[in-house]
């Protein structure tokens, strides 16, 4: 290789923070090493939003540890009893793939198609966006408006947690540091529910959402969940088949509190959610 | 350290790597496979895009660690035997090449889209390289390069998506 003369020798310059990295056969392996390490430890599937973290300085964990090499969390499975359930390691890909997600899900499906960009949504998972929690996680919004439990597993046993409850805050969750997403629920209550989701960005591209809304139209009620217009998605109170659309955007606007940041003012995210509300409204077959 | 094993455009490699590292570094550093390029290094330009297991990748945002027994491809394999990909050739038959940087992520991209749908309309062509930032060409080149590649020019698909 040929370098100018007085250039400094090249040399690798290791990304990431040093860390351990773990990969346990089975949940219950996995389990008994949170116990003892679980406020060392980030578990990861994609890894899309950790590593990023970890680059940027914002975690540093001495282990992470692989949920992908333990055995049954990968399944996304229907049944009529139970509803949807979607596999910790199960990726925004494969929900898009999934025929039952398409044709009785189809507004977690309009939503997962906005999610970054192909390559990624090849990693990225459902569970990992949820647990992230970020204001603009493009799953939460229609996983709410939908009625979506979360399945928390730990040496300690076993809790089912409904999604609005789980997230507590700007990228806060009800999750301790033992405890582990086994898989997300989605009920029976709205299947074969009409949606859509409309995701406002800042350029054409893949981007972050600047603010989204989704909305259902299982009848008789209307069901409508903004992302990015408070520390957290808000799911509105549920509203009648024939309810004026002045009525959704006024109860909205009652429940967000956006902020104004780097991608946008707050007026501009409150113009937009009016907007939305009223053109999926128009669009959402009822 | 941990010793593993992967598969590069069909060649065996072993090496003992630090388990914080990426596979993108690993490639690049350890390897000497400096096809691959680092732009971002966080998930957004797709520079760094290879096929693992058959699905593509962002390899800066992968541990080496994760592709321990996995078979990967990356543009080093692509020009089999010395001769350009139909793909390759058609990038530089429609000069969707400028400085090069996005190219083999690029093409890496384009040859998994092909594969998933061998005849994709423009749109999908525009989503299938949504992940892949090119700084140069304005992105045309590069469309008309994938559609020639696929066969997709003047049928019915890519005119519709033309006169969309
Ligand atoms: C370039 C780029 C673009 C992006 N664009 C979007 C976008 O448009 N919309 C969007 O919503 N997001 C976007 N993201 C964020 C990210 O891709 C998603 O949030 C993704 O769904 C995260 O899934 P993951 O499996 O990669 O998570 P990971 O990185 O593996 O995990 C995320 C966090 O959740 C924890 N975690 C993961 N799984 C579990 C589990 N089962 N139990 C307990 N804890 C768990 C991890 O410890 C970590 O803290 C983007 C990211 C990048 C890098
Ligand atoms: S270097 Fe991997 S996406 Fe930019
Ligand atoms: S050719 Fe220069 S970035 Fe694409």
């Amino acid at each position: 290789m040929t370098r100018l003369r007085g250039a400094p020798e090249p040399k690798a310059v290791p990304l990431l923070h040093e860390f351990s990295y773990v990969a346990h056969r089975s949940l219950d392996e996995l389990l008994s090493f949170l116990a003892h390490h679980g406020d060392e430890t980030q578990v990861f599937s994609g890894g899309t939003d950790l590593f990023v973290n970890i680059r940027a300085g914002l975690a540093a964990p001495r282990y992470v540890a692989d949920l992908k090499s333990v055995s049954d969390l990968h399944e996304i499975a229907f049944n009529e009893r139970e509803g949807l359930s979607i596999g910790a390691c199960a990726t925004v890909n494969e929900l898009i793939a999934n025929d039952t997600v398409r044709d009785r899900y189809a507004v977690l499906r309009t939503a997962a198609e906005q999610l970054a960009t192909f390559q990624l949504r090849n990693r990225a998972t459902v569970v990992g966006n949820i647990v992230t929690a970020s204001p603009c996680g493009d799953m939460t919004s229609p996983l709410l408006c939908l009625g979506t439990d979360v399945v928390l597993v730990s040496v300690r046993g076993e809790r089912r947690v409904p999604l609005g409850e789980f997230i507590t805050g700007v990228k806060t969750t009800q999750i301790a540091t033992d405890e582990i997403v086994t898989r997300v629920i989605v009920g029976t209550g709205r299947i074969d529910a009409a949606g859509g989701y409309r995701k406002l960005k800042r350029i054409k591209g893949h981007d972050l959402g600047v603010v989204a809304v989704a909305l259902i139209k299982s009848m008789p009620a209307v069901r409508v969940a903004i992302s990015s217009a408070a520390p957290t998605p808000v799911l509105l109170p549920e509203f009648g088949a024939d309810a004026p659309v002045a009525e959704i955007q006024a109860s909205a606007q009652a429940a967000i509190s956006p902020i104004d940041d780097v991608r946008c003012t707050a007026e501009y995210r409150r113009f937009m959610v009016d907007v939305y509300i009223r053109r999926l409204m128009e669009e959402v077959p009822a | 350290m941990r010793h593993i094993t992967v598969t590069i455009n069909g060649e065996r490699y072993e090496r003992d790597v630090a388990e914080h590292r990426t596979l993108l570094h690993f490639l690049r550093d350890d390897l000497g496979l400096t096809g691959t390029k680092e732009g971002c290094g966080a998930g957004e330009c797709g520079a760094c895009t290879i096929i693992m297991d058959g699905r593509a990748v962002n390899s800066c945002l992968v541990l080496a660690m994760e592709a321990d027994g996995a078979a990967l491809e990356t543009i080093e394999g692509a020009a089999a035997g010395g001769e350009l990909s139909v793909i390759q050739q058609a990038f530089h038959d429609h000069h969707a090449v400028q400085c090069g940087y996005c190219t083999p992520g690029m093409v890496m991209s384009a040859t998994d889209l092909l594969r998933r749908n061998p005849n994709p309309s423009r749109e999908e062509i525009i989503d299938g390289i949504e992940g892949n930032f090119c700084r140069c060409t304005g992105y045309q080149q590069i469309i008309e390069a994938i559609e020639a590649a696929a066969g997709a020019t003047g049928t019915a698909a890519g005119k519709e998506a033309d006169h969309a």
